[in-house]
């Protein structure tokens, strides 16, 4: 019964890490960015590089996360600002991206699964229980990661601008923000986000090209249900992942797998504002 | 009307033509085929005819879909669930087929239901067709011997036809359902698709029951594809998770977007075109081929958003002598005997509100607001900004916007109803904003304002629109009856809201709820809509609530004022009591604000 706690909870900071970088693109910039998947693969590589390079496993995620940053920022010069006024062709071209990406992982690596080197490994007894020691680690990142986005947020000039950006754009322009500049910085941090998140769950996982489409839809759903606030993503995360990990465990782990969609798709559709309030 | 009959049958006989030649070119094309093209295409036309009809979701109606392999699945894995598991024979095979159909068409309908409601986001509806083949693929995977899981079914028992017969079959099928969809975006219907499209909310406000068409459209686009799915699964005698995975529902949405989005045509040539390249291609390079189909699907969204068919039909038009514009000459008639004509002139208030508030979080922008409009009334509601009148025009258009309170329209409680039910009830709003369908033209416009009355015809298109009397006069004062085949982003701004208020009555309502109607227009414009205004009342007794900041203008048309100041209803009266009154007068000079409140 412990671990199942701990499998919770540890759930729940892993959905929050993979879903913040798609969370803060969505809010400042209203744009779902369906390369999410992608840019969390990317991360993956990233650690599985790192590991074969025999750098230590600690820096795949700092390394990774500087990776997504540049590379985000190159794409939203590109790609994402000619479509800023066409919301919907704007998924559709990020979606492209993210098929883009994972051919050349395919072309590049091959189609088979490769495996990172964890930082940590063993378990530890916590409480008495035996545990998966980087799974909590993970977790531990992820309440580090919370509080430092929710400190962005509030606590600096840049997140001030972001918040103004998000409630009112044309407003924020009019007080001279430049929100251009805003959202090529927010997809830049959402992208180093993903990459980050992707080199954090890779030794959990393995990675191969299309290794972040089960999550994307995921992330997806929590994002949509939390609304642009990172507390809500945090509870978010810990409902649907809890619900997700307690099904798998005690019913079957296929309708686990569909738990967090079927559940924020129900959720949506009886109360469309979500979490957003709570 | 000679003029009607020529044109009716130029878009029926285009159709009958092309179909005639999709038709013959399906008939002979197995004679220039060899074996292995002809099994590609096979294939390759029944998604073609998958493809058509996510153009019409995505394209005409604006549902970006990622779903629809999912019904292409259903179909196939009836077929293959019925041949492996019960029994073969045309019956059986007629039964599978009604399997097929049937339970794309629930799923299509929950799905619907999930996707579509009014306040739904587009990306919500879209993730939720995302989520279906991802849901529906696991669902296969726990499926266990009984659906194959992740090898899926082969070897069942099928029809052996040869492939020549096979090909007929398919091209056939998509020949018939292109020419369907092809009349169906070219009739009455068809605009209405695009004015869902264009503006959602303003289609919900003209009684257009928005999510029920968008739910009916998925229900059928999912017929069509559960059975090109079934037709598939007979065929190559194998059904697999990936023919409802959401890989193959991207891949539908590239192709349609690449091929043109909107043309129907590009769609399907697109898809017989790249799936019949990389059939050929993937075998040499399998990785290449997918990486190079990505950076074309990113370049056509970033630079050619239209996709290549534009380009193509550019060509063709460049090429081809203009023919003289064939654009139908449009004509308005006078409706039978409507509603607004038997008027509201009897005891019950067509509009009673009582008790009506509208917070937000703690901020309350309405509070207790009771009110009754009359027929043959001409309310005016004044105000400073903010003072909450265009929120409780919301509140009585949408039934779900109040947070308290209860509201009679004709003495029906309208409770939680939807805008478009609202507007079923009686209610006519127009906006603040002249928010008009760009790409439409003036008699399409007014023909979706009679869609809740007079319906849409789904394969044929006519040209002419039966319009109340009072759309009528207001054709004539503001001259839109002399441009009714002009599209609506050529007008002029006078003229733009001369439409819009024509087409509010178009709904015939006895409620009629108007936001600054005036803004913006010049000195005989606005005579003109108040004279109209005044004659609405008196003539054909309709309740006029009308938001206006100009009280020279209300004094001159209406009965009644009513002062509405910081969410709550400050005074009532003549205009005469009300421009006296100190009290107003404080509250528009914005001193003595305690006093006031």
């Amino acid at each position: 019964m412990g671990s199942v706690i701990f499998d919770i909870l540890t759930t729940a900071g892993i959905l929050f890490v993979v879903a913040s970088g798609l969370m803060i693109i969505l809010g400042v910039m209203k744009l779902l960015n369906f390369a999410h998947g992608a840019f969390l693969t990317a991360g993956g590589y990233a650690a599985y590089l790192t590991g074969a390079a025999g750098i230590s496993p600690w820096f795949s995620v700092p390394l990774a996360g500087i990776v997504g940053i540049v590379f985000g920022l190159l794409v939203e010069r590109t790609i994402i600002r000619p479509l800023y006024n066409r919301p919907l062709d704007a998924i559709l071209a990020t979606w492209g991206l993210g098929i883009v990406i994972s051919q050349i992982f395919a072309l590049t690596f091959g189609r088979g699964v490769q495996f990172a080197p964890s930082p940590l490994s063993g378990t530890i007894e916590v409480l008495g229980i035996e545990y998966s020691a980087y799974r909590l680690a993970v977790s531990a990142i992820a309440v580090l990661l919370a509080i430092a986005l929710i400190a962005l947020l509030s606590l600096t000039r840049f997140g001030l601008n972001a918040r103004a950006v998000i409630v009112n754009e044309n407003l924020a322009r009019g007080l001279g923000i430049d929100s251009t500049r805003v959202r090529a910085i927010t997809f830049g941090l959402g992208a180093g986000l993903a990459c980050a998140a992707g080199a954090l769950i890779t030794p959990l996982l393995s990675v191969d090209p299309n290794m972040g489409l089960p999550w994307l839809v995921n992330s997806f759903m929590l994002v949509l249900i939390s609304g642009v606030s990172f507390p809500s993503l945090l509870l978010a995360s810990l409902v649907l992942g809890g619900t997700q990990v307690l099904i798998s465990t005690f019913i079957s782990p296929i309708l686990g797998g569909m738990t967090i969609v079927v559940l924020a798709a129900m959720i949506l559709r009886l109360n469309p504002k979500g979490f957003s309030r709570a | 009307m000679p003029r009607k009959e020529i044109t009716l049958s130029r878009t029926h006989r285009t159709a009958l033509i092309g179909c005639l030649v999709g038709l013959c070119t399906v008939a002979i094309a197995p004679l220039f085929l060899d074996t292995y093209f002809t099994n590609i295409l096979i294939r390759t036309l029944l998604l073609a005819a998958v493809v058509m009809t996510v153009d019409i979701l995505w394209g005409y109606t604006g549902i970006l879909t990622f779903g629809q392999s999912a019904f292409f699945g259903i179909g196939a894995y009836a077929c293959g669930l019925v041949f492996t598991h019960y029994g073969f024979g045309p019956g059986w095979a007629l039964g599978g087929l009604a399997l097929a159909l049937g339970s794309a068409a629930v799923v299509a309908a929950g799905t619907g239901w999930l996707a579509f409601f009014h306040g739904s986001s587009p990306i919500y509806a879209s993730i939720i067709t995302l989520a279906l083949p991802i849901v529906l693929t696991q669902v296969i995977y726990s499926g266990g011997s009984y659906t194959g899981s992740s090898s899926g079914l082969s070897g069942f028992p099928t029809y052996f036809w040869s492939l020549e017969v096979w090909f007929w079959i398919a091209g056939c099928f998509l020949v018939l359902t292109t020419t369907a969809g092809w009349l169906l975006v070219r009739s009455d219907f068809g605009r209405v698709l695009i004015a869902i499209r264009e503006n959602e909310d303003r289609s919900a406000y003209l009684g257009i029951p928005v999510s029920r068409i968008k739910t009916m459209l998925m229900v059928a686009a999912a017929m069509v594809a559960s059975v090109a799915g079934f037709a598939y699964a007979a065929f190559s005698n194998v059904v697999a998770p990936e023919l409802a995975g959401f890989q193959l529902g991207t891949e539908l949405l590239i192709w349609t977007a690449l091929g043109g989005r909107a043309t129907l045509l590009g769609p399907v040539f697109a898809a017989i075109g790249i799936d019949t390249m990389s059939s050929w291609l993937s075998g040499a390079m399998p990785f290449f081929w997918k990486l190079l189909t990505g950076i074309a699907f990113v370049g056509v969204i970033v630079a050619l958003p239209r996709g290549l068919a534009p380009l193509i039909s550019g060509l063709w038009n460049r090429l081809r002598p203009q023919r003289n514009a064939i654009d139908f000459e449009a004509s308005v008639v006078k409706a039978p005997g409507t509603r607004m004509l038997q008027g509201s002139f009897g005891d019950a208030p067509p509009l009673r509100i009582v008790g009506l508030s509208r917070r937000y979080g703690s901020l309350e922008v309405l509070r207790d607001v009771n009110l009754i409009g009359k027929g043959t009334e001409l309310l005016g509601i004044i105000g400073p900004n903010g003072a909450g009148k265009t929120t409780l025009m919301r509140c009585i258009s949408d039934g779900k916007e109040r947070t308290t309170g209860t509201l009679y329209i004709n003495n029906v409680e309208i409770a939680h109803s939807s805008p478009q039910q609202v507007v079923g009830l009686g209610v006519g709003r127009s906006f603040q904003n002249t928010n008009l369908f760009e790409t439409l033209t003036v008699s399409e416009c007014l023909k979706l304002a009679r869609y809740r009355i007079d319906g849409a015809s789904l394969f044929s298109r006519s040209d002419t629109v039966a319009l109340p009397q009072p759309s009528l006069d207001i054709l004539q004062a503001t001259g839109l009856d002399k441009k009714l085949s002009e599209e609506t982003k050529n007008l002029s701004h006078g003229m733009k809201r001369g439409l819009e208020l024509a087409m509010v009555l178009a709904t015939e309502p006895s409620v009629l709820l108007l936001d600054e109607p005036t803004a913006g227009l010049t000195r005989p414009e606005r005579m003109a809509i108040g004279s109209v205004l005044t004659k609405l009342t008196r003539d054909f007794g309709l309740c006029i609530v009308l938001i206006e900041h100009d009280l020279d203008f209300v004094r001159a048309i209406s009965d009644r004022v009513v002062v509405l100041h910081q969410g709550a209803i400050l005074m009532e009266g003549t205009v005469e009591e009300v421009v006296a009154s100190d009290l107003v007068k404080a509250v528009y000079a914005g001193h003595k604000e305690d006093e006031s409140a």
